[in-house]
């Protein structure tokens, strides 16, 4: 009796002991922690951050349940539940990967046209600093712009579309900037009815230029032309600058905007600092009621008058005067030797609907 | 009968030994959530973030085991153990290798800010020896536009950099320096077209 009882304590310790041995894990378990970490590695987390939180919700309970499987006496254990559990997060995982591969398709086909409509809009707005020679307010913008999508197209070329994307946000800021610093001077040349304005004092220059058998001079604007005519016919025709900010209508001095009206030759200076000048007779009356109704409305700084001396001078066709018109000195020597004190000289914007500046901004 | 009170003493001896493996390694637990979050907190995300995204799984595995053994009667913490020395091992290793490593993208990025810096200093001094001549005034103030913004983006860069975004300090420096070199470029021609050097 002794050594039955003590076999069956030896034999059941025995059977106790040879259960300690763990049976397997299922693969799928090493499969998933792999998937797991290759979704990390893809940038499941940027590219399916829903998915890939539902993903991993659903892999950690599977862990769960593996430890409680595993956390029982071992002719308990039965991993088949567990197992497809893990079957089952493999087979969304695989799911996640083919949303990751097409989320990073769909950004990078909508990124790709972007990448290459705002390069285009950069150079069109350079091109506007440029015949606008607003480059003091719009190139600063234009250039942090240029470095910003310099950096999209990188990561974009590098695969990071997300990151190319986040680019376009303050690059559309600075696009803007730019945009706002020229639109006003350039809504102007889009403007029908102030365009119409500017081509019926254009017309009655030529028209007493015919009826009256002289000389008159028409300086275009937004072409930086100046149209010698004769007879009310184009006799000569000259590149030209204006001032710094010559596409504005000048309202007072120190505006360095380039003035538009009728006017007429007061003086010919033959030694000028520029080579050679033509003084015109601004301010004329229009001038004047414009200054005196901007002052009523405080757009004049404080102490600042309507300003003068504007001319037709030499010394290079920059778009950098302080509001005269600007000419090289071959130019000028030869318009000097045309035109005399009295020849009529109208500035206006532009003549023609579909100008230089209007079409530029078509192009935005 | 004594010998058979002398057997059961043997066997339940045997099983409380075995069972006496089930004390929970909280010493081990401790050192091994210090070591990693140490190193988390010197940037190990930030600067090496698939080690420390595996060094996570590994602190990770070793809890996962640590919750087995809570479960069972007789418990055998030596496999937590093992996870745990491993991943305090881990996280040790990576601690001492990430200053090194920050330093090295610190040292990236200070030498694309230099060289972005050299490049916008180039071109401004060409610049300014730039021909003033018919045509290239506005050219000029338009040019001085674009090195104005360069030098705002470099600023940029140098924040970025001070702020340990080592990457973006060198993204950023990177398109300036490429953008200053091709404005020197340019005036470079001009210069040489009027013979000037």
């Amino acid at each position: 009796m002794q050594s039955i009882i003590i076999r069956t304590l030896i034999l059941s310790l025995l059977i106790w002991l040879s259960g300690c041995t763990v049976p397997p894990l299922p693969p799928e378990v090493k499969l998933s922690e792999e998937q797991e970490l290759n979704l990390w590695r893809s940038g499941a987390a940027v590219y399916a951050a829903e998915g890939y939180d539902r993903y991993r919700l659903s892999f950690r309970q599977a862990k769960e349940d593996l430890i409680k499987e595993q956390s029982r006496w071992v002719w308990f254990q039965d991993y088949r539940v567990v197992q497809s559990e893990f079957r089952a997060v493999l087979k969304s995982g695989v799911a996640l990967q083919e949303q990751v591969a097409q989320q990073k398709q769909i950004i990078k086909e909508r990124i790709f046209p972007q990448l290459s409509s705002l390069k285009s809009r950069i150079a069109t707005l350079k091109g506007i600093t440029a015949a606008a020679n607003e480059g003091r307010l719009a190139r600063k913008d234009l250039i942090r712009a240029e470095l910003l999508l310099s950096e999209a197209a990188d990561r974009f070329a590098g695969g990071d579309y997300r990151a190319a994307e986040a680019k376009f946000k303050d690059l559309s800021g600075y696009l803007k900037a730019a945009e706002d610093a020229l639109l006003p001077v350039l809504d102007r040349f889009a403007d029908s009815s102030r365009i119409k304005k500017w081509r019926q004092m254009a017309d009655r220059t030529i028209a007493e230029s015919k009826d009256r058998g002289i000389k008159a001079i028409i300086v275009n604007k937004s072409e930086h032309l100046l149209v010698l005519y004769n007879n009310g016919a184009p006799l000569k025709t000259y590149n030209v600058g204006l001032g710094r900010n010559g596409y504005f209508d000048k309202l007072h001095a120190g505006d360095n905007s380039t003035p538009e009206g009728r006017y007429q030759i007061i003086k010919k200076i033959p030694q000028s600092r520029y080579h050679k000048a033509l003084l015109i007779n601004y301010p004329n009356d229009e001038d004047r009621r414009n200054y005196l109704r901007a002052k009523r409305k405080g757009l004049i700084p404080a102490g600042t008058g309507i300003g003068g001396l504007i001319e037709i001078h030499g010394g290079g066709k920059d778009s950098m005067t302080y509001g005269c018109v600007g000419m090289d000195n071959e130019s000028i020597d030869d318009l000097f030797s045309l035109v005399s004190v009295g020849t009529p000289v109208t500035i206006v914007g532009a003549v023609d609907d579909n100008n230089s500046l209007s079409t530029a901004i078509k192009g935005l | 009968m004594k010998s058979i009170v002398k057997y059961l003493a043997v066997i339940m001896m045997t099983i409380f030994l075995l069972a006496g493996c089930g004390k929970q390694p909280t010493e081990e637990i401790n050192a091994a959530k210090a070591s990693v979050d140490a190193v988390m907190a010197e940037g190990a995300q930030k600067f090496a973030a698939e080690d420390a995204k595996k060094l996570n799984d590994s602190l990770q595995a070793a809890q996962d085991e640590l919750k087995v053994q809570e479960g069972k009667t007789f418990k055998d913490f030596a496999k937590a153990k093992e996870l745990l020395a491993k991943a305090k091992a881990d996280a040790d290793v990576l601690k001492t290798a990430l200053p090194a490593k920050k330093e090295e993208a610190k040292k990236n990025a200070l030498a694309a800010l230099e060289a972005a810096q050299a490049a916008a200093t180039e071109a401004k001094a060409l610049l300014a020896k730039a021909p003033k001549g018919k045509g290239s005034r506005a050219d000029i103030e338009a040019l001085k536009g674009d090195l104005e913004g360069m030098d705002d983006a470099l600023a940029e860069a140098k924040k970025a950099s001070d702020a340990e975004d080592y990457s973006g300090a060198i993204e950023r420096s990177n398109t300036v320096k490429d953008k200053a070199s091709a404005v020197a470029d340019q005036l470079k021609k001009a210069l040489a077209k009027v013979g000037k050097k």
